[in-house]
Protein backbone atom coordinates (compact mmCIF):
# COMPACT_ATOMS: atom_id res chain seq x y z
CA UNK A 1 0.00 0.00 0.00
CA UNK A 2 1.50 3.63 0.79
CA UNK A 3 5.20 3.56 1.55
CA UNK A 4 5.18 7.23 2.68
CA UNK A 5 6.12 7.35 6.36
CA UNK A 6 3.51 9.14 8.27
CA UNK A 7 4.91 9.22 11.38
CA UNK A 8 2.59 12.08 13.31
CA UNK A 9 -0.47 11.93 10.53
CA UNK A 10 -3.23 9.42 10.31
CA UNK A 11 -4.52 9.43 7.12
CA UNK A 12 -7.82 11.65 6.67
CA UNK A 13 -9.79 8.60 5.53
CA UNK A 14 -8.61 6.63 8.55
CA UNK A 15 -9.47 9.58 10.69
CA UNK A 16 -13.19 10.32 8.77
CA UNK A 17 -14.41 7.18 9.50
CA UNK A 18 -13.16 6.97 13.59
CA UNK A 19 -15.44 10.46 13.31
CA UNK A 20 -18.27 9.27 11.50
CA UNK A 21 -18.84 6.04 13.55
CA UNK A 22 -22.39 5.17 14.41
CA UNK A 23 -20.99 3.21 17.39
CA UNK A 24 -18.62 5.39 20.27
CA UNK A 25 -15.38 5.22 19.27
CA UNK A 26 -12.05 6.32 19.95
CA UNK A 27 -8.78 6.37 18.65
CA UNK A 28 -5.81 6.05 20.49
CA UNK A 29 -2.14 5.97 20.42
CA UNK A 30 -0.31 3.67 22.10
CA UNK A 31 0.66 6.10 24.84
CA UNK A 32 -3.67 6.81 25.03
CA UNK A 33 -3.46 10.01 23.48
CA UNK A 34 -6.58 10.67 21.60
CA UNK A 35 -6.21 11.14 17.61
CA UNK A 36 -9.93 10.95 17.43
CA UNK A 37 -12.85 10.67 18.92
CA UNK A 38 -15.97 9.83 16.76
CA UNK A 39 -19.21 12.16 17.05
CA UNK A 40 -21.12 9.69 18.75
CA UNK A 41 -18.67 9.14 21.45
CA UNK A 42 -19.04 13.08 21.77
CA UNK A 43 -22.23 13.35 22.22
CA UNK A 44 -22.90 10.36 24.27
CA UNK A 45 -20.40 11.48 26.85
CA UNK A 46 -21.15 14.85 26.46
CA UNK A 47 -17.66 16.20 25.38
CA UNK A 48 -16.50 18.92 23.40
CA UNK A 49 -14.94 17.50 20.26
CA UNK A 50 -12.90 20.25 19.54
CA UNK A 51 -11.29 19.98 22.76
CA UNK A 52 -10.87 15.57 22.17
CA UNK A 53 -7.28 15.86 20.13
CA UNK A 54 -4.02 15.35 21.42
CA UNK A 55 -5.62 14.94 25.43
CA UNK A 56 -5.23 11.89 27.09
CA UNK A 57 -7.72 9.99 28.02
CA UNK A 58 -7.78 10.85 31.68
CA UNK A 59 -7.87 14.19 30.65
CA UNK A 60 -10.91 13.66 28.49
CA UNK A 61 -13.98 15.85 30.11
CA UNK A 62 -13.94 16.70 33.62
CA UNK A 63 -11.23 13.71 34.25
CA UNK A 64 -13.73 10.85 34.87
CA UNK A 65 -12.16 8.92 32.24
CA UNK A 66 -9.53 8.17 34.56
CA UNK A 67 -9.80 4.65 35.32
CA UNK A 68 -6.75 3.13 36.02
CA UNK A 69 -7.94 -0.59 35.34
CA UNK A 70 -9.04 0.64 31.83
CA UNK A 71 -5.42 2.24 31.03
CA UNK A 72 -4.19 -0.37 32.15
CA UNK A 73 -5.88 -2.76 29.90
CA UNK A 74 -5.63 -0.47 27.19
CA UNK A 75 -1.97 -0.36 27.59
CA UNK A 76 -1.92 -4.45 27.92
CA UNK A 77 -3.53 -4.12 24.55
CA UNK A 78 -1.51 -1.65 22.87
CA UNK A 79 1.73 -3.87 23.81
CA UNK A 80 -0.08 -7.16 22.26
CA UNK A 81 -0.48 -9.33 25.21
CA UNK A 82 -4.60 -9.34 25.18
CA UNK A 83 -7.68 -7.60 23.38
CA UNK A 84 -10.23 -6.53 25.52
CA UNK A 85 -13.59 -8.05 24.70
CA UNK A 86 -16.48 -6.66 26.26
CA UNK A 87 -14.85 -5.64 29.10
CA UNK A 88 -17.74 -4.05 31.79
CA UNK A 89 -17.03 -0.72 33.68
CA UNK A 90 -18.37 1.85 35.53
CA UNK A 91 -18.28 5.06 34.25
CA UNK A 92 -18.72 8.38 37.37
CA UNK A 93 -19.93 11.04 35.46
CA UNK A 94 -18.94 14.60 36.76
CA UNK A 95 -22.96 15.24 37.34
CA UNK A 96 -23.25 12.22 39.54
CA UNK A 97 -24.79 9.72 37.67
CA UNK A 98 -22.77 6.41 36.92
CA UNK A 99 -23.19 4.62 33.70
CA UNK A 100 -23.14 1.44 32.60
CA UNK A 101 -19.98 0.54 30.20
CA UNK A 102 -18.96 -2.46 27.55
CA UNK A 103 -15.52 -1.40 26.20
CA UNK A 104 -14.01 -3.24 23.29
CA UNK A 105 -10.53 -2.38 22.38
CA UNK A 106 -8.10 -3.84 19.81
CA UNK A 107 -5.09 -2.38 17.72
CA UNK A 108 -5.31 -1.53 14.71
CA UNK A 109 -4.54 -3.76 12.02
CA UNK A 110 -3.26 -1.65 8.70
CA UNK A 111 -0.09 -3.03 8.69
CA UNK A 112 2.12 -0.09 10.41
CA UNK A 113 3.48 -2.12 12.92
CA UNK A 114 5.82 1.12 13.91
CA UNK A 115 2.81 2.83 15.04
CA UNK A 116 0.51 1.40 17.07
CA UNK A 117 -2.80 2.99 17.51
CA UNK A 118 -5.64 1.16 19.14
CA UNK A 119 -9.42 1.55 18.30
CA UNK A 120 -11.54 1.33 21.51
CA UNK A 121 -15.55 1.21 20.87
CA UNK A 122 -17.41 1.77 24.45
CA UNK A 123 -20.98 0.99 24.55
CA UNK A 124 -23.65 2.68 27.18
CA UNK A 125 -25.46 -0.43 28.05
CA UNK A 126 -27.23 1.35 31.11
CA UNK A 127 -30.44 1.66 29.86
CA UNK A 128 -30.43 -1.59 27.96
CA UNK A 129 -29.81 -3.34 31.01
CA UNK A 130 -32.25 -1.25 33.06
CA UNK A 131 -34.85 -2.54 30.46
CA UNK A 132 -33.91 -6.07 30.91
CA UNK A 133 -34.51 -5.58 34.62
CA UNK A 134 -37.48 -4.12 34.04
CA UNK A 135 -38.36 -7.06 31.93
CA UNK A 136 -37.91 -9.76 34.53
CA UNK A 137 -39.56 -7.65 37.23
CA UNK A 138 -42.50 -8.06 34.79
CA UNK A 139 -42.13 -11.03 34.26
CA UNK A 140 -42.09 -12.46 37.64
CA UNK A 141 -45.04 -9.88 38.67
CA UNK A 142 -46.78 -11.84 36.34
CA UNK A 143 -46.07 -15.55 37.16
CA UNK A 144 -47.04 -14.09 40.40
CA UNK A 145 -50.01 -12.48 39.34
CA UNK A 146 -51.34 -15.65 37.18
CA UNK A 147 -50.29 -17.78 40.37
CA UNK A 148 -52.62 -15.83 42.52
CA UNK A 149 -55.57 -15.91 39.82
CA UNK A 150 -55.21 -19.69 39.71
CA UNK A 151 -55.72 -19.40 43.09
CA UNK A 152 -58.34 -17.57 43.03
CA UNK A 153 -60.10 -19.08 40.14
CA UNK A 154 -59.47 -22.64 42.44
CA UNK A 155 -60.77 -21.15 45.19
CA UNK A 156 -64.10 -20.05 43.31
CA UNK A 157 -64.89 -23.25 42.16
CA UNK A 158 -64.19 -24.68 45.65
CA UNK A 159 -67.11 -22.90 47.20
CA UNK A 160 -69.08 -23.06 44.06
CA UNK A 161 -68.23 -26.74 44.29
CA UNK A 162 -69.07 -26.67 47.88
CA UNK A 163 -72.52 -25.19 47.56
CA UNK A 164 -73.84 -27.63 45.21
CA UNK A 165 -72.59 -30.81 46.94
CA UNK A 166 -74.41 -28.96 50.19
CA UNK A 167 -77.70 -28.53 48.41
CA UNK A 168 -77.27 -32.30 47.09
CA UNK A 169 -77.29 -33.26 50.89
CA UNK A 170 -80.25 -31.45 51.69
CA UNK A 171 -82.89 -31.83 49.06
CA UNK A 172 -85.77 -34.43 49.71
CA UNK A 173 -86.29 -34.94 45.53
CA UNK A 174 -84.02 -37.92 44.05
CA UNK A 175 -84.53 -35.79 41.09
CA UNK A 176 -83.05 -32.96 42.35
CA UNK A 177 -80.40 -34.58 43.68
CA UNK A 178 -79.44 -36.08 40.63
CA UNK A 179 -79.52 -32.72 38.69
CA UNK A 180 -77.14 -30.99 41.50
CA UNK A 181 -74.77 -33.40 41.60
CA UNK A 182 -74.77 -33.41 37.63
CA UNK A 183 -74.08 -29.67 38.01
CA UNK A 184 -71.63 -30.67 40.23
CA UNK A 185 -69.60 -32.78 37.96
CA UNK A 186 -69.82 -30.27 35.42
CA UNK A 187 -68.04 -27.88 37.72
CA UNK A 188 -65.84 -30.69 38.38
CA UNK A 189 -64.59 -30.93 35.11
CA UNK A 190 -64.00 -27.59 33.84
CA UNK A 191 -62.09 -27.13 37.05
CA UNK A 192 -59.78 -30.20 35.71
CA UNK A 193 -59.25 -27.88 32.92
CA UNK A 194 -58.09 -25.41 34.92
CA UNK A 195 -55.62 -27.57 36.34
CA UNK A 196 -54.26 -28.89 33.36
CA UNK A 197 -53.97 -25.31 31.96
CA UNK A 198 -51.99 -23.62 34.88
CA UNK A 199 -49.00 -26.36 34.51
CA UNK A 200 -49.31 -25.96 30.55
CA UNK A 201 -47.39 -22.70 29.58
CA UNK A 202 -48.36 -22.29 26.23
CA UNK A 203 -51.93 -22.09 26.79
CA UNK A 204 -52.46 -25.66 25.14
CA UNK A 205 -53.78 -28.65 26.46
CA UNK A 206 -52.39 -32.12 26.10
CA UNK A 207 -55.66 -34.12 25.91
CA UNK A 208 -54.76 -37.60 27.18
CA UNK A 209 -53.28 -36.46 30.47
CA UNK A 210 -56.46 -33.83 31.20
CA UNK A 211 -59.08 -36.40 30.18
CA UNK A 212 -57.49 -39.35 32.33
CA UNK A 213 -57.37 -36.52 35.42
CA UNK A 214 -61.14 -35.62 34.23
CA UNK A 215 -62.39 -39.08 34.47
CA UNK A 216 -60.27 -39.98 37.73
CA UNK A 217 -62.46 -37.37 39.04
CA UNK A 218 -65.55 -38.68 37.61
CA UNK A 219 -64.64 -41.69 38.61
CA UNK A 220 -64.02 -40.73 41.94
CA UNK A 221 -67.51 -39.10 42.48
CA UNK A 222 -69.46 -41.35 40.69
CA UNK A 223 -68.32 -44.83 40.76
CA UNK A 224 -68.82 -46.61 44.52
CA UNK A 225 -67.48 -49.81 43.60
CA UNK A 226 -64.36 -49.61 41.10
CA UNK A 227 -64.91 -53.47 40.59
CA UNK A 228 -67.65 -53.17 39.47
CA UNK A 229 -67.33 -49.98 36.95
CA UNK A 230 -64.25 -48.54 35.57
CA UNK A 231 -63.16 -45.67 33.07
CA UNK A 232 -60.56 -45.94 30.61
CA UNK A 233 -58.94 -42.93 28.64
CA UNK A 234 -56.50 -43.60 25.96
CA UNK A 235 -55.60 -41.02 23.53
CA UNK A 236 -52.80 -39.86 21.16
CA UNK A 237 -50.42 -37.05 21.96
CA UNK A 238 -52.60 -33.87 21.17
CA UNK A 239 -53.00 -30.85 22.16
CA UNK A 240 -54.89 -28.64 21.71
CA UNK A 241 -56.34 -24.76 22.60
CA UNK A 242 -58.20 -24.30 25.86
CA UNK A 243 -61.08 -23.44 24.59
CA UNK A 244 -61.39 -26.74 22.47
CA UNK A 245 -60.12 -28.77 25.49
CA UNK A 246 -63.08 -27.16 27.76
CA UNK A 247 -65.27 -28.44 24.94
CA UNK A 248 -63.87 -31.57 24.56
CA UNK A 249 -63.99 -31.97 28.19
CA UNK A 250 -67.51 -31.28 28.99
CA UNK A 251 -68.45 -33.19 25.84
CA UNK A 252 -66.93 -36.44 28.04
CA UNK A 253 -68.14 -35.53 31.59
CA UNK A 254 -71.90 -35.49 29.97
CA UNK A 255 -71.33 -38.82 28.04
CA UNK A 256 -69.55 -40.56 30.59
CA UNK A 257 -72.08 -39.18 33.55
CA UNK A 258 -74.88 -40.65 30.87
CA UNK A 259 -73.16 -43.95 30.60
CA UNK A 260 -72.54 -44.95 34.12
CA UNK A 261 -76.10 -43.59 35.05
CA UNK A 262 -78.16 -45.62 32.44
CA UNK A 263 -75.91 -48.39 30.98
CA UNK A 264 -75.41 -50.55 33.63
CA UNK A 265 -78.53 -51.04 35.44
CA UNK A 266 -78.80 -53.37 38.41
CA UNK A 267 -75.50 -53.63 39.39
CA UNK A 268 -73.67 -54.78 35.90
CA UNK A 269 -70.34 -54.59 35.92
CA UNK A 270 -68.61 -53.00 32.74
CA UNK A 271 -66.23 -50.42 31.08
CA UNK A 272 -66.37 -46.73 29.84
CA UNK A 273 -63.89 -46.35 27.22
CA UNK A 274 -62.55 -42.78 26.08
CA UNK A 275 -60.75 -42.56 23.06
CA UNK A 276 -59.14 -39.42 20.84
CA UNK A 277 -57.39 -39.57 18.20
CA UNK A 278 -56.43 -36.75 15.29
CA UNK A 279 -54.66 -36.52 12.23
CA UNK A 280 -53.72 -32.92 10.85
CA UNK A 281 -56.40 -31.08 11.45
CA UNK A 282 -59.35 -34.00 11.62
CA UNK A 283 -60.22 -35.58 15.25
CA UNK A 284 -62.54 -38.25 16.61
CA UNK A 285 -63.75 -38.64 19.67
CA UNK A 286 -65.51 -41.69 21.05
CA UNK A 287 -67.31 -42.52 24.20
CA UNK A 288 -68.13 -46.38 24.19
CA UNK A 289 -69.73 -48.28 26.93
CA UNK A 290 -70.27 -51.86 27.24
CA UNK A 291 -73.55 -51.27 29.31
CA UNK A 292 -77.20 -52.97 27.95
CA UNK A 293 -77.47 -50.51 24.74
CA UNK A 294 -79.21 -47.43 24.03
CA UNK A 295 -83.00 -47.42 24.19
CA UNK A 296 -84.11 -46.84 20.34
CA UNK A 297 -87.34 -45.35 18.35
CA UNK A 298 -90.05 -45.56 20.88
CA UNK A 299 -88.28 -46.15 24.11
CA UNK A 300 -85.93 -43.26 23.69
CA UNK A 301 -84.81 -41.60 26.60
CA UNK A 302 -86.37 -38.17 26.57
CA UNK A 303 -83.18 -35.38 25.61
CA UNK A 304 -82.17 -34.32 28.85
CA UNK A 305 -79.66 -30.86 29.59
CA UNK A 306 -77.07 -32.92 29.09
CA UNK A 307 -77.82 -33.79 25.34
CA UNK A 308 -78.30 -30.28 25.16
CA UNK A 309 -75.07 -29.16 26.20
CA UNK A 310 -73.24 -31.95 24.07
CA UNK A 311 -75.16 -31.06 20.85
CA UNK A 312 -74.38 -27.59 21.50
CA UNK A 313 -70.91 -27.70 22.20
CA UNK A 314 -70.32 -30.54 18.98
CA UNK A 315 -71.61 -28.14 17.17
CA UNK A 316 -69.80 -25.60 18.20
CA UNK A 317 -66.86 -27.82 17.28
CA UNK A 318 -68.08 -28.57 13.54
CA UNK A 319 -68.49 -32.30 14.47
CA UNK A 320 -70.76 -34.61 13.89
CA UNK A 321 -72.34 -37.06 16.28
CA UNK A 322 -72.62 -40.92 15.48
CA UNK A 323 -74.62 -42.77 17.80
CA UNK A 324 -74.22 -46.47 17.65
CA UNK A 325 -74.85 -49.54 18.90
CA UNK A 326 -71.52 -51.49 20.08
CA UNK A 327 -72.89 -54.93 20.69
CA UNK A 328 -72.96 -55.03 23.36
CA UNK A 329 -73.03 -51.31 24.16
CA UNK A 330 -73.22 -47.84 22.76
CA UNK A 331 -70.49 -46.01 21.04
CA UNK A 332 -70.68 -41.96 20.83
CA UNK A 333 -68.49 -40.82 18.58
CA UNK A 334 -68.11 -37.25 17.58
CA UNK A 335 -65.74 -36.57 14.10
CA UNK A 336 -64.65 -33.23 13.01
CA UNK A 337 -63.14 -33.48 9.34
CA UNK A 338 -61.97 -30.04 8.23
CA UNK A 339 -62.95 -30.54 5.17
CA UNK A 340 -66.70 -31.73 6.39
CA UNK A 341 -67.16 -27.65 7.16
CA UNK A 342 -68.14 -26.58 3.95
CA UNK A 343 -71.28 -29.14 3.63
CA UNK A 344 -72.25 -29.91 6.74
CA UNK A 345 -75.68 -28.37 6.26
CA UNK A 346 -76.29 -30.40 3.78
CA UNK A 347 -75.37 -33.37 5.31
CA UNK A 348 -78.52 -35.06 7.21
CA UNK A 349 -78.73 -35.11 10.85
CA UNK A 350 -77.72 -38.19 12.38
CA UNK A 351 -80.97 -39.09 14.42
CA UNK A 352 -82.80 -38.95 11.10
CA UNK A 353 -81.52 -42.62 9.83
CA UNK B 1 -61.66 -39.73 69.42
CA UNK B 2 -65.17 -38.68 71.36
CA UNK B 3 -67.60 -41.17 72.12
CA UNK B 4 -66.19 -43.24 69.69
CA UNK B 5 -66.28 -40.93 66.89
CA UNK B 6 -63.30 -39.49 65.04
CA UNK B 7 -62.61 -36.00 65.60
CA UNK B 8 -61.82 -33.91 62.56
CA UNK B 9 -60.40 -30.47 62.42
CA UNK B 10 -61.33 -28.29 59.59
CA UNK B 11 -58.96 -25.14 58.90
CA UNK B 12 -60.04 -22.94 56.36
CA UNK B 13 -60.61 -18.92 56.17
CA UNK B 14 -63.14 -18.83 53.04
CA UNK B 15 -66.53 -19.31 55.18
CA UNK B 16 -68.59 -21.31 52.43
CA UNK B 17 -65.84 -23.45 51.94
CA UNK B 18 -65.32 -24.53 55.64
CA UNK B 19 -69.12 -24.93 56.10
CA UNK B 20 -69.01 -27.31 53.29
CA UNK B 21 -65.81 -28.97 54.60
CA UNK B 22 -67.80 -29.26 57.99
CA UNK B 23 -70.38 -31.23 56.24
CA UNK B 24 -68.24 -33.38 54.02
CA UNK B 25 -67.00 -34.51 57.89
CA UNK B 26 -70.46 -34.59 59.54
CA UNK B 27 -71.46 -36.55 56.57
CA UNK B 28 -68.90 -39.29 56.62
CA UNK B 29 -69.65 -40.14 59.66
CA UNK B 30 -66.97 -37.54 62.03
CA UNK B 31 -67.17 -35.34 64.48
CA UNK B 32 -66.20 -31.68 63.41
CA UNK B 33 -64.17 -28.86 64.83
CA UNK B 34 -63.57 -25.69 62.84
CA UNK B 35 -60.99 -22.68 62.66
CA UNK B 36 -60.55 -19.80 60.62
CA UNK B 37 -56.81 -19.58 60.39
CA UNK B 38 -53.61 -21.81 61.82
CA UNK B 39 -53.94 -19.33 65.11
CA UNK B 40 -57.51 -20.20 66.28
CA UNK B 41 -56.61 -24.04 64.85
CA UNK B 42 -53.75 -23.84 67.44
CA UNK B 43 -56.02 -22.60 70.26
CA UNK B 44 -58.46 -25.36 70.02
CA UNK B 45 -55.61 -28.09 69.78
CA UNK B 46 -54.11 -26.65 72.85
CA UNK B 47 -57.37 -27.33 74.79
CA UNK B 48 -58.83 -30.11 73.40
CA UNK B 49 -56.61 -33.67 73.16
CA UNK B 50 -59.27 -35.49 71.31
CA UNK B 51 -58.71 -34.53 67.71
CA UNK B 52 -57.56 -37.23 65.20
CA UNK B 53 -57.28 -35.17 61.97
CA UNK B 54 -56.33 -31.69 60.88
CA UNK B 55 -57.87 -30.62 57.32
CA UNK B 56 -56.66 -27.54 56.71
CA UNK B 57 -56.36 -25.30 53.81
CA UNK B 58 -52.87 -23.75 52.66
CA UNK B 59 -53.24 -19.89 51.56
CA UNK B 60 -54.28 -18.54 54.85
CA UNK B 61 -54.00 -14.73 56.55
CA UNK B 62 -52.18 -14.73 59.99
CA UNK B 63 -48.86 -15.88 61.17
CA UNK B 64 -49.11 -19.28 59.56
CA UNK B 65 -50.17 -20.42 56.59
CA UNK B 66 -51.28 -24.36 56.20
CA UNK B 67 -47.28 -25.63 55.62
CA UNK B 68 -46.27 -24.02 58.45
CA UNK B 69 -49.28 -24.64 60.64
CA UNK B 70 -48.95 -29.05 59.06
CA UNK B 71 -45.32 -28.92 60.54
CA UNK B 72 -46.12 -26.97 63.81
CA UNK B 73 -48.95 -29.82 64.35
CA UNK B 74 -46.53 -33.00 63.68
CA UNK B 75 -43.97 -31.62 66.05
CA UNK B 76 -46.38 -30.80 68.64
CA UNK B 77 -49.04 -33.47 68.17
CA UNK B 78 -47.30 -36.05 66.33
CA UNK B 79 -50.20 -38.32 66.53
CA UNK B 80 -52.52 -35.98 64.57
CA UNK B 81 -53.46 -36.98 60.99
CA UNK B 82 -52.74 -34.57 58.07
CA UNK B 83 -54.68 -33.30 55.05
CA UNK B 84 -53.53 -30.07 52.95
CA UNK B 85 -55.70 -28.79 50.49
CA UNK B 86 -54.25 -25.98 48.24
CA UNK B 87 -55.31 -24.12 45.39
CA UNK B 88 -51.81 -24.33 43.85
CA UNK B 89 -52.18 -27.29 41.29
CA UNK B 90 -48.38 -27.94 42.37
CA UNK B 91 -47.98 -28.23 45.33
CA UNK B 92 -44.80 -30.92 46.35
CA UNK B 93 -46.21 -33.39 49.04
CA UNK B 94 -41.99 -33.46 50.24
CA UNK B 95 -42.96 -29.90 51.58
CA UNK B 96 -45.37 -31.85 53.93
CA UNK B 97 -44.73 -33.63 57.09
CA UNK B 98 -43.80 -37.12 56.82
CA UNK B 99 -47.57 -38.73 55.68
CA UNK B 100 -49.40 -35.91 55.30
CA UNK B 101 -51.64 -35.57 52.61
CA UNK B 102 -51.99 -33.16 49.59
CA UNK B 103 -54.68 -31.92 47.18
CA UNK B 104 -55.54 -29.50 44.86
CA UNK B 105 -59.01 -27.58 45.15
CA UNK B 106 -61.18 -28.01 44.21
CA UNK B 107 -61.22 -31.27 45.53
CA UNK B 108 -63.95 -33.80 45.34
CA UNK B 109 -65.85 -35.03 48.38
CA UNK B 110 -64.69 -38.46 48.03
CA UNK B 111 -61.53 -38.36 47.12
CA UNK B 112 -61.06 -36.75 50.86
CA UNK B 113 -63.30 -38.92 52.87
CA UNK B 114 -61.40 -41.69 51.41
CA UNK B 115 -58.43 -40.29 52.60
CA UNK B 116 -59.51 -39.29 55.77
CA UNK B 117 -60.61 -43.11 56.39
CA UNK B 118 -57.44 -44.70 55.40
CA UNK B 119 -54.99 -41.91 57.10
CA UNK B 120 -57.74 -42.67 60.11
CA UNK B 121 -57.27 -46.38 60.12
CA UNK B 122 -53.85 -46.08 59.81
CA UNK B 123 -51.48 -46.13 62.84
CA UNK B 124 -49.42 -43.71 63.77
CA UNK B 125 -46.03 -45.16 63.24
CA UNK B 126 -47.42 -47.33 60.04
CA UNK B 127 -47.85 -45.55 56.77
CA UNK B 128 -50.79 -45.23 55.17
CA UNK B 129 -52.00 -48.34 53.00
CA UNK B 130 -52.38 -47.90 49.76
Amino acid sequence: MSTTPTVHFEAASTLAVVVSSHEPLLFLSDDLKIIAASASFCRAFDIDPTSVPGKKLGELGHGEWAMPKLESLLKATASRSADIQAYEIDLKRPNGGTRQLVVNAQTLDDGDVEHIRLLVAVTDVTDARAEARLKDDLARDKAILLQEVQHRVANSLQIIASVLMQSARRVQSEEARGHLHNAHHRVMSIAALQRQLSTSPGGSVELRTYLKQLCQSLGASMIADPSRLSIHVSADDSAVEADVSVSLGLIVTELVINALKHAFPDERTGTVMIDYRSSGRDWTLAVADNGIGMAVGRDAPKAGLGTGIVEALVKNLDGEITLSDAGPGTIVTIDHQESAGLRADLSPSVYAR
Amino acid sequence: MRNGKPVILVVEDSALIRMGAVDLVLHAGYEALEACDADAAIRILEVRNDIDLVFTDVQMPGTMDGIKLSHYIRDRWPPVKLIVASGATILEESLLPSGGQFFSKPYDYHTITDAMARLLLSESPRSPTA
